[in-house]
């Protein structure tokens, strides 16, 4: 199977070398610079790994490296991130929590035995033998697997680099990347740090940007002075080294890194609707389909059922028209709602309520369109209040009208103060950027 | 079999949502320490607001009124490459801080 788009009327997706990767025992065809979730989905693998518990089928859903439904062992290495990790020639790799293979994995038994869930506190508790022994076969049922011996750690301690700046963004979608050219454009030394391989962000999922736009803006950020880093990664903020400081996780090693202000553009997370068998693989999230048929040019099926209300999913709708991909376009105005997804161990088909009632409807793919959730985290340890609001899309850091914090030298832009969208997420991040380097400079 | 889920890292239902409230588990941490949702490879970038919002319906407490569980480091999965030596691994310049002793039992 290929699901490659090799003529399209609009874009032109331009893949590297033909490789070849192995997958559970089999050979698949990929092409150099597609992450390996996306060459193996291309290739036509459904399943990646089984779910810890009750060992139900799992595959790519975010493919932005946040949900952890993707992880593989990769060359020996277990849990790594498929949707974050490029596809080499020869590559191997293997699916997780599964005997014998991921597609059909014999301890999925495990899910029909507990048809209303398994607690594990109140599981064997007559008997503290029986326990004890359940405890141990439990014990080697689950896990993420073994590191390889040797485990291939470097062998010395590693370098760690300090960056010292005027404003550091954390974030290069189009809330970070607006805002590294406003600060930059002060004169304030400014980092704008991005932990995808590219920056663009919810722009490279967005059919109505994509990736010359994402290019474009970044070419404005760096031509106004801004240094942008891809795969930079903020780890957390340490509050206790050096009166605060920002550790980055880079290919090159750890970075140290102070600013005078630190401004978090870091976007919303994918997240998934309620409803029955709602972790079947085939059910991505809007902006994961976005990504597939955007950026990588791969059809997420052969019909595909578009879910939610908002100007997102329309244009994502329009957007797989274009590719001819037929689809079925569901709770546009709110009126109608899935209630289950069927299929074993992937989507065939998926039931929805409507005023006139339940009906079902074939597909092998849906995009899922659920407000993007603030990805509040770093903020949050910085020092940033939130606030759970449903219209933002979850726990939403508190700003004032430039994207200042309750944190002093703080601040926060973008769709990590409730989801705004990408054009007034830009709208957002210039003003947070002009503000936040006017400070770092002392300028009123 | 036919289940609802609200983390798919640790297969958190929302029935086992539900069976924490009814037991009197009726905050983000409690709820947390009792299903183990949150706790996994995503440590609750997919799960936190449907969690959080599932709780205020179920106990009819204001979402504003919700506070998030603590957000701890590292933010994403980090490999420990990063921050230590492999001891296992062969390597002549064990004493990178230049003081004499040898890296290793500095740290052990």
């Amino acid at each position: 199977m290929d699901r490659r788009i090799y003529e399209h009327p609009l874009r032109t997706f331009r893949r590297g070398a033909p490789l070849t990767v192995e997958f559970d025992g089999e050979r698949y065809r990929a092409f150099a610079g597609e992450p390996a979730a996306v060459a193996l989905f291309a290739s036509g693998v459904d399943v990646l790994s089984r779910s810890i518990k009750y060992h139900r089928p799992r595959a790519l859903f975010c493919l932005s490296g946040h949900c952890g439904a993707c992880l593989v062992r990769i060359d020996g290495m277990p849990n790594e991130r498929a949707c974050r990790t490029p596809c080499s020639d020869g590559q191997v790799l293997k699916g997780q929590n599964a005997f014998p293979a991921s597609e059909f994995d014999l301890l999925s038994a495990v899910d029909w035995l507990y048809p209303r869930g398994l607690d594990h506190h109140t599981m064997m508790t007559g008997s503290r033998t029986v326990n004890a022994v359940m405890q141990k076969v439990v014990r080697q049922l689950s896990g993420l697997g073994h590191l390889p011996t040797p485990a291939g750690g470097p062998g010395a301690l590693p370098e760690v680099t300090g960056r010292d700046v005027d404003v550091v963004i954390i974030g290069a979608g189009p809330a970070g990347l607006a805002a590294a050219r406003a600060a930059a454009a002060t004169g304030a030394r400014t980092l704008c740090l991005d932990e995808q391989d590219r920056a663009g962000g919810s722009l490279l999922a967005d059919p109505r940007h994509g990736e010359a736009d994402a290019d474009a803006r970044a070419l404005r950020a760096t031509d106004a002075g801004a240094e942008l880093v891809s795969h930079a990664t903020a780890l957390a903020w340490c509050p206790e080294d050096d009166g605060g400081l920002l550790a980055v996780a880079t290919p090159g090693g750890l970075w140290r890194v102070t600013a005078r202000r630190y401004v978090y553009a870091t976007g919303g997370y994918e997240t998934n609707a309620l409803f029955e068998n709602n972790d079947r693989p085939g059910v991505f999230a809007a902006r994961a389909v976005g990504r597939l048929v955007v950026r990588w040019g791969v059809r997420p099926g052969a019909r595909v059922a578009v879910v939610g209300a908002g100007a997102y999913p329309d244009a994502l709708a329009v957007e797989l028209a274009a590719c001819g991909i037929p689809l079925l376009r569901v709770g546009r105005d709110g009126s109608e709602r899935v209630v289950a997804a069927h299929g074993s161990p992937v989507l065939t088909a998926l039931d929805i309520d409507s005023p006139r009632g339940r009906r079902r409807e074939p597909c092998d793919a849906v995009a899922v369109w659920e407000l993007p959730s603030p990805a509040s985290e770093a903020p949050r340890q910085h020092g940033a209040s939130v606030t759970l609001v449903e219209q933002k899309g979850g726990f939403a850091v508190d700003i004032d009208d430039d994207g200042r914090t309750t944190a002093p030298s703080v601040f926060a832009c973008g769709d990590v103060t409730g989801y705004l969208g990408p054009d007034a997420a830009a709208r957002a991040g210039e003003r947070a950027g002009n503000a936040a380097a006017h400070e770092a400079l002392g300028r009123p | 079999m036919s289940k609802v889920i609200v983390c798919r890292c640790e297969d958190v239902t929302l029935a086992d949502v539900e069976h924490a409230v009814a037991l009197g588990y009726c905050d983000l941490e409690e709820v947390k320490r009792y299903t183990g949702f949150g706790t996994g490879p995503c440590q609750g970038k997919e799960c936190l607001r449907v969690i959080a919002l599932a709780l205020a319906r179920a106990t009819g407490v204001p979402p504003e009124s919700i506070a998030p569980f603590t957000t701890r480091p590292p933010l994403v999965p980090t490999p420990l490459r990063l921050f230590a030596r492999d001891p296992s691994a062969d390597d002549s310049d064990d004493d990178r801080d230049g003081d004499g002793q040898p890296d290793a039992e500095e740290l052990a």
